[in-house]
């Protein structure tokens, strides 16, 4: 480690997150590989390290004996500016080398707040933050995660994206880099080629004019780049490669324990959930394979728990085989497992009383809407009865205290459904004390968490307007003043942040010229609430002639080209559209378990879909 | 059931590991390595590891005591070593496995070695101010259930100390106050001296070396 670093360490907040050497690390002789990758997650270290993907690809990655990848996160405000006073370039955990020395520089894209971060962190560096700056043919900037479906408004910062499932393109463009770097090409010699690898996507390889309106006219491909870009598929999850450890933090972190992917893709098609639609077709993982894969890293790491992560667990077909095949070693070896928010109305009195026997976390429900009416416009296909009979076997089981999430702003939304979300929460306030086994002298506590709906690309309602701040404003204030109860308590997220999520989210490749122009009047960190500076970014859009509601609140027509037209995640506009047009008379579709809705993703998957 | 005090020395980078973090670290070691430790009852079960006293954050230790409860006695301490050593990440190594001797609530003094760079500390310098008799720093303490700062008297606390120089350090062997009644750390130490001086040296290594008793015998 670079001794100033050693030096400046004790000054900062938590050092452990700069310091690397965890136990699961891995190590390699420089001199030995040919692709030195940097993996960074532009957010704090504690936010990066609890992310499952980052775990998996720096495992895949560092597979190839000729890949050493090491792991970079953005550095806190305070050792930000300790590393800029000393000029002390941002460098990766494992080797502590400066990373603008690395062949790749791979960012992990969850979340549009995090844009900034990326620019500050490529400026740690010592790199020009466009791509058209950055000359040479390394580093080669990558993203990927579920912001690359439209990653127009920071498509001048990267080299090129990687669409859908990682596992195996990451290694197909190392393949070709470790060709290109022998060869001595340029990066544009390179890229030329990469594009040519399925789920590539090298924006520098597009052309985007604009209407009058400042609607996309027209996206044109060049240099032989495929007109339309489709995003990669995982086909058997049991065969994949699966890490055999995890990197193990030392201090705490958000999510410090095995974590397991059960399955992807989900079967309930909830009209305003992008990580359904991205995310599809759905495939399992069969329960022998995760028992195993699970017991090996519990031995690895030494953790104490595990949990099964996917997009709704419960859907997942074999739960109760799996819990038996866990439950089966788990207690004897002090291991909890964690399990997500479960319909336990049909599991087996035996797997009931097994599931007593560990730890559960709080009981949490999202039903997303107040309303029924409004639960079938967006297609949240949770009655009334169902949860309340949820909560009742629950309260009977011990539990006083429930979560509740909703969104503001939806569709359609009128003040009724509003005061619903306060009604509902009212039912279950009620539901407790009419229950004969609630817990013996404990009151309840019923939590109402309301976010504002964001509408993003390749959902159905990808064509509609969020809610302005004013009507949120208005929508927040009216939850509040109608509320039924002094037993709920809600908690509201910060509208300026879901506005500019917003507009980044639906952005086109103009917003790059923002973005770049925030973090240079000193935006960074902006999902973090006390960093967030909401007056700068508006300053910006005012003098860069750009008007963020035309993003953020704006309705698009069907026939409008949409700055990610050119992107394929599996699921036909037209399909979308249907969905959109059935929300609108509030209908449902039913999930897949129960009737293929015909969404179209199981064509990635030669036309299966594990239901 | 046996009880047994590992020797842990802590070097390199993994001094930036608080001491509350270093519970979870043990407990997954202990974890990985198959060590049938004795764990607490209750609801939440979890091992019982006791870290005989905090080393402060960014401070190497050559032999920090810990004490823990093997519930197998076919597993000697020797095997409680080595099987520890090979689980724990670079920088943390068990040096022994002992039998305790005497009680956590004997540890009075700690030895620690501090070095600094002889171009932000002058050795006469330090030497004045620590025979000044005048070294006081300020410690957050509580006071009625209220955080306030406390002045401390560093002179009357220092045991002990000696100085050596050589050209590219200043090494300052000190002996402070350590345990459960009173503790000084090498840097509230440090920043009492630069209070003194009107320097703002930063210890470019700070170890403890051992643990003392009130006797000044080593704690074992
Ligand atoms: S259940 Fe609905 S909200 Fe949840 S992941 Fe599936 S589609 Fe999305
Ligand atoms: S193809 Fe059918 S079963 Fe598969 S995800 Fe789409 S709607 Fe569901």
């Amino acid at each position: 480690m670079d001794p100033r670093i050693e030096k400046l360490l004790p000054t900062v907040q938590k050092p452990a997150r700069y310091t690397g050497g965890e136990l699961g690390q891995v190590m390699k002789d420089k001199n030995a590989v040919d692709i030195r990758y940097a993996f960074c997650f532009p957010d704090s270290y504690e936010i990066g390290m609890s992310h499952l993907g980052i775990k998996i690809l720096y495992a895949i990655a560092n597979e190839r004996p000729d890949t050493w990848c090491e792991r970079v996160f953005a550095p806190w405000p305070d050792m930000e500016q300790k590393m800029r006073e000393q000029n002390i370039p941002l460098y990766a955990l494992e080797s502590g080398d400066p990373i603008r020395d690395f062949d790749f520089i791979g960012f992990t894209l969850q979340y549009e707040l995090c844009y900034t971060n990326i620019l500050n962190m490529l400026d740690l560096a010592g790199l020009p933050v466009k791509a058209a700056d950055r000359k040479d043919l390394a580093p080669i900037v990558m993203g990927g995660g579920p912001c690359a479906c439209n990653p127009e408004p920071i498509a001048e910062f990267f080299d090129l994206f990687s669409l859908g499932e990682g596992e195996e393109v990451n290694s197909e463009i190392m393949d070709l880099y470790a060709v290109h770097k022998k060869r001595g090409s340029t990066k544009e010699e390179f890229l030329r080629e990469a594009a040519k690898i399925p789920g590539v996507y090298v924006p520098s390889l597009y052309e985007i004019s604009y209407n009058a309106d400042g609607t996309v006219a027209a996206i044109t491909p060049k240099d032989g780049a495929p007109a339309v870009v489709t995003k990669r598929i995982i086909r058997d999850l049991d065969n994949v490669y699966y890490p055999k450890s995890f990197v193990v933090p030392f201090i705490d972190v958000v999510h410090d324990r095995v974590t397991h992917e059960i399955f992807r893709g989900c079967i309930r098609g909830c009209r305003f959930c992008q990580a359904c639609f991205l995310n599809r077709p759905i495939r399992e993982k069969s329960p022998e394979v995760i028992n195993e894969q699970c017991k090996g890293l519990i031995h690895e790491t030494g953790y104490d728990e595990i949990s099964l992560c996917s997009l709704s667990s419960s859907d997942y077909t074999r739960i109760e085989e799996l819990l038996n095949l866990l439950l089966d070693w788990t207690p004897g070896e002090k291991v909890n497992v964690a399990l997500p928010s479960l319909r336990v109305d049909n599991f087996s009195d035996e797997l009931l009383q097994k599931l007593k026997s560990v730890r559960r976390s709080g009981l949490t429900f999202a039903p997303e809407a107040g309303t029924q009416r409004m639960r079938d416009v967006i297609n949240k296909n949770v009655t009334e009865e169902e949860m309340l009979e949820t909560a009742n076997i629950a309260f009977s089981g011990g539990y006083s205290a429930v979560k509740l999430y909703f969104m503001l702003g939806l569709p359609t939304e009128t003040d009724e459904d509003v005061e619903g979300i306060g009604t509902l929460a009212k039912k279950v306030v009620d539901a407790y004390y009419q229950n004969p086994d609630k817990p013996k002298g404990r009151g309840v506590t019923v939590g109402v968490s309301a976010s504002s709906f964001v509408p993003k690309p390749f959902t159905p309602f990808q064509w509609e307007p969020q809610a302005t701040p004013e009507e949120l404003d208005h929508k927040q204030r009216h939850l509040k003043e109608t509320l039924p109860s002094r037993k709920i308590n809600v908690s509201f997220h910060d509208i300026k942040t879901s506005f500019l999520e917003g507009v980044l989210a639906r952005g086109d490749r103009r917003l790059s010229a923002v973005i770049e122009e925030a973090w240079r009047r000193g935006c960074t960190f902006d999902s973090w609430g006390e960093y967030y500076r909401f007056d700068t970014w508006m300053e910006v859009f005012h003098d860069l002639v750009l008007d963020p509601r035309f993003y953020a609140n704006r309705r698009r027509d069907y026939d409008e080209v949409l700055p990610w037209d050119h992107l394929n995640y599996g699921i036909p506009k037209k399909y979308l559209m249907r969905e959109s047009e059935k929300a609108k008379r509030a209908e449902t579709t039913d999930n897949c378990h129960n009737k293929c809705a015909g969404c179209g993703a199981n064509k990635l998957n030669g036309g299966h879909c594990d239901v | 059931m046996y009880e047994v005090r590992l020797w842990l020395s802590k070097r390199g980078r993994i001094r930036f590991v608080s001491h509350l973090d270093m519970f979870r670290l043990m407990t997954r070691a202990v974890r990985r390595a198959n060590i049938p430790l004795w764990y607490t009852e209750g609801f939440n079960p979890h091992p019982y590891i006791s870290f005989l006293l905090a080393l402060s954050l960014g401070v190497e230790g050559e032999k920090e005591p810990v004490d823990v409860r093997i519930t197998d006695d076919a597993v000697t301490p020797e095997e409680v070593r080595d099987r520890l050593n090979a689980s724990l990440p670079e920088g943390l190594f068990v040096e022994a496995a002992t039998k305790p001797v005497m009680k956590p609530s004997e540890i009075t003094w700690g030895e620690y070695l501090v070095t600094y760079d002889p171009s932000e500390m002058n050795a006469d310098s330090l030497k004045e101010a620590l025979d000044s008799g005048a070294l006081e720093t300020e410690k957050s303490g509580k006071h009625g259930g209220r955080k306030v700062m406390k002045k401390v008297n560093v002179s009357e606390c220092i045991h002990s100390w000696s100085l050596e120089e050589t050209e590219d350090a200043l090494r300052l062997k000190v002996v402070l106050p350590a345990g459960s009644v009173m503790n000084l750390n090498p840097q509230q130490l440090t920043d009492a001296v630069n209070a003194y001086l009107g320097t703002s040296a930063a210890p470019l290594r700070a170890v403890r070396l051992r643990l003392l008793n009130a006797d000044l015998e080593e704690f074992r």
